[in-house]
């Protein structure tokens, strides 16, 4: 038996050097490894170049440009009767402030001692944001007692200028633009030298309102941040235990027949809907049947929440059928009644894959755009939305119709805009992905 | 000799805890147990032995009705548990649950700490009226399964990190907290090594003294050191059913003999 198992000569070669076939198999195996490197670099590549021009776009809606004026309040011009009494001194429009505004230009152009060669007098007011007036009138109204002293402001520069600033138009194109000058522009560098126009953080961008297409410069994202985010509070309060109670049945109670068959495929099937078809359910029911207002937080709330519903609810079955069932019998065993062992045992197993799959469908609902165009979010809104549950009845807009909006505006101002518009929304998200991350640590160091 | 005459003696005096009369059980459409009937004893180790899909496990589970939560099990016949019918439609399972305890074949300790394990029972039975008692229950508890000397400094701990054969008696300290009348065990020891099986064999030994403990086993030697009754199943049918010693060394039923000495199974 020895003797023979000698005598034959090894079947394959040496094992020091590979054979044909093993060759080929590993090549085979760094030609996979290579296809899926490429693909996860291209998947890099692409994320690189779209938060790049995100941020390279973006970034500078961040800082604004401003004129720093000591304006002297008028008493004759803004309170005539003395009484410093608000109802009184807001008959005074904010034509009476910009003349204000106007004079304290001039007067710091003449002090200062820069020349204004072949300006006229409209060219400088034009230097100036039309909303400035509105500005100093909303904190003189605030403080009455300003009135008759020089107080000193910064008030918006007009979009060109802070566009010259920016760097996005130059000598060469204002010559072919007919709202602004050259000459403007020289003024606009002799004041920056002077230290009068400078540019700083642009509060404004992330609390003021929307503003007209004739002044981006003062255009924020306040109504729409709050439209936002009375949305998600209706969809979080709605959809969270709407769908974690639809899936707890579904999963540990309902019986398996036709019907629980018959409710799954829907579900699966409505996860797929393409959301504006959500938008024109909601445009049916709840405003021109249930009579909501439109641009409503409410109506978008509620549309986005039938929307993340099935998202919650199938990644809510998963996490539950991941539970093994030996926790189910052992809580059976000791005696525990079906309810208890779903709520002490497998819903606490499952809440990290709740948590993800709710956030996540509750980030797909804060940047989803198409059904609130349906529903009338999509329209121009200066006033902010009052204060929950109020508020929730007020017309508001919403982050991503507002990106929306101001691509669709002409002035070049609002690129950068919507561009910051849209790395307010991606840090939003990020937050929200932060506390499920957060949230899952938490919930999974119990065990 | 001696002792074994005293253990069959002890088995003749102890009076009837569960009787079952003429028990089907279906799965859709497959019947998997046969018109069994059976009588275990209280304060006794009885093991069901037998092949595997013999319908031994499906019968256990009958014992505290574990088959209901299977929608597509259905149990036929009569099984009662002090004269009275489990089966019965004004009997919640979950009363019977808690006088009919379980261990099961894997360890499957609460993903939670030790002591929250063994509490949880006691806690949603209302057995304890504070916090000192509970503390009690548990220690008590752990106590029997022999494990207290294990894990007495880190109760707080998941039980979950345990070894295989600490959780399992972490498991049999669970199901004893909720003070059970019957000990239903499912093959206890399948997932154990040697060393830890002898350990949860020695404690099932000491649980007869206050239970009627029901044993699912594969390993005949393990029926053999443990029981004091066996039952054989095989296709779903209680072949032969009486002391252990008989059954071991002179069954009246040729299929057990064959089983027992290896030939089928």
């Amino acid at each position: 038996m020895t003797d023979a198992a000698v005598a034959t000569p090894p079947r394959h070669g040496s094992l020091l050097s590979a054979d044909d076939r093993t060759r080929r198999r590993n090549a085979a195996e760094r030609r996979f490894r290579l296809y899926g490197l490429i693909a996860v670099g291209i998947a890099i590549a692409a994320l690189i170049v779209l938060l790049s021009s995100i941020l390279v776009n973006g970034s500078s809606a961040f800082r604004q440009t401003f004129l720093h004026l000591d304006i002297h309040l008028d008493e004759k011009v803004l309170d005539k009767s003395g009484t410093r009494d608000v109802a009184v001194m807001s008959k005074v429009t904010t034509i009476g402030y910009g003349k204000l505004i106007d004079a304290a230009l001039k007067t710091t152009i003449e002090d200062e001692g820069i020349a204004v060669a072949g300006l006229t007098a409209k060219d400088v007011t034009d230097m100036i944001s039309k909303e400035a007036a509105a500005q100093v009138r909303t904190r003189v109204l605030a403080d009455p007692d300003l009135v008759g002293q020089t107080v000193s402001f910064k008030v918006l520069a007009n979009g060109r200028i802070d566009g010259y600033l920016k760097g996005r138009v130059t000598q060469e194109s204002a010559v072919r633009d007919s709202n602004v000058s050259p000459r403007q522009l020289h003024l606009a560098d002799a004041l920056r030298e002077k230290g009068l126009l400078s540019r700083d953080f642009n509060w404004g961008f992330i609390t003021a309102a929307d503003a007209s297409e004739l002044r981006p410069e003062a255009a924020g994202l306040g109504v729409a941040i709050l439209g936002s985010a009375y949305m998600m509070i209706i969809v979080l309060v709605l959809s969270l235990p709407i769908g974690v109670a639809a899936s707890i049945y579904l999963e540990e109670f309902a019986p398996q027949n036709r019907w629980t068959d018959l409710i799954e495929v829907n579900i699966s099937n409505l996860a797929a809907v393409p959301s504006i078809v959500y938008g024109i359910l909601g445009l049916a029911i709840f405003i021109n049947f249930a009579g909501l207002p439109q641009s409503a937080p409410i109506v978008g709330g509620l549309v986005l929440t039938l929307m993340t519903l099935p998202r919650i609810i199938i990644p809510t079955r998963a996490a539950l059928k991941s539970v093994p069932p030996s926790i189910r019998e052992a809580a059976l065993g000791v005696g525990a009644s079906k309810m208890q062992s779903t709520l002490h045992h497998v819903l606490p197993l499952a809440m990290p894959g709740i948590l993800t799959g709710t956030i996540i469908g509750l980030a797909q609902a804060l940047g989803e755009t198409a059904p609130l165009l349906l529903i009338g979010m999509v329209a121009f809104v200066r006033d902010y939305p009052g204060a929950p549950p109020e508020g929730f009845f007020d017309p508001a807009a919403a982050l991503p119709v507002q990106v929306y909006n101001w691509t669709q505006r002409s002035d070049p101002a609002f690129v950068e805009r919507a561009s910051g518009a849209i790395i307010v929304l991606l840090i939003f998200l990020l937050i929200m992905n932060a506390v499920a991350i957060v949230l899952r640590r938490k919930f999974e160091r119990r065990w | 000799m001696d002792d074994m005459r005293a253990v069959e003696n002890a088995v003749s005096t102890a009076e009837i805890k569960i009787a079952a009369r003429g028990v089907q059980v279906f799965y859709g459409d497959t019947h998997a147990i046969k018109d069994v009937d059976v009588d275990i004893p209280d304060r006794t180790v009885t093991a069901f032995i037998g092949p595997s899909g013999c319908g031994k496990s499906t019968f256990l589970r009958c014992l505290n009705r574990m088959n209901d939560t299977i929608p597509i099990c259905r149990v036929g016949g009569k099984i009662t548990l002090d004269g009275e019918d489990i089966y019965d439609k004004r009997v919640d399972p979950v009363q019977l649950r808690a006088k009919v305890g379980m261990v099961f074949q894997k360890p499957n300790p609460f993903p939670k700490s030790i002591y929250d394990n063994v509490a949880y029972g006691p806690k949603i039975h209302g057995l304890n009226r504070n916090k000192a008692e509970l503390d009690e229950i548990v220690e008590t508890s752990l106590r029997k399964a022999a494990l207290w000397g294990e894990v007495k400094d880190r109760l707080s701990e998941p039980g979950t990190g345990l070894s295989g054969g600490q959780q399992q008696r972490l498991c049999i300290a669970r199901a004893i907290a909720t003070s059970p009348e019957v000990l239903l065990m499912d093959e206890p020891c399948s997932a154990l090594d040697p060393i830890a099986t002898a350990q949860v064999e020695e404690l099932i030994d000491e649980l007869r003294s206050q239970f009627s403990v029901v044993i699912v086993t594969h390993s005949m030697q393990q029926a053999a050191r443990v029981s004091q009754r066996t039952a054989f199943f095989h296709l779903g049918n209680l072949v032969e059913y009486g002391e252990t010693s008989h059954i071991f060394t002179n069954p009246s039923d040729p299929r057990t003999e064959s089983y027992i000495t290896g030939r089928i199974g």
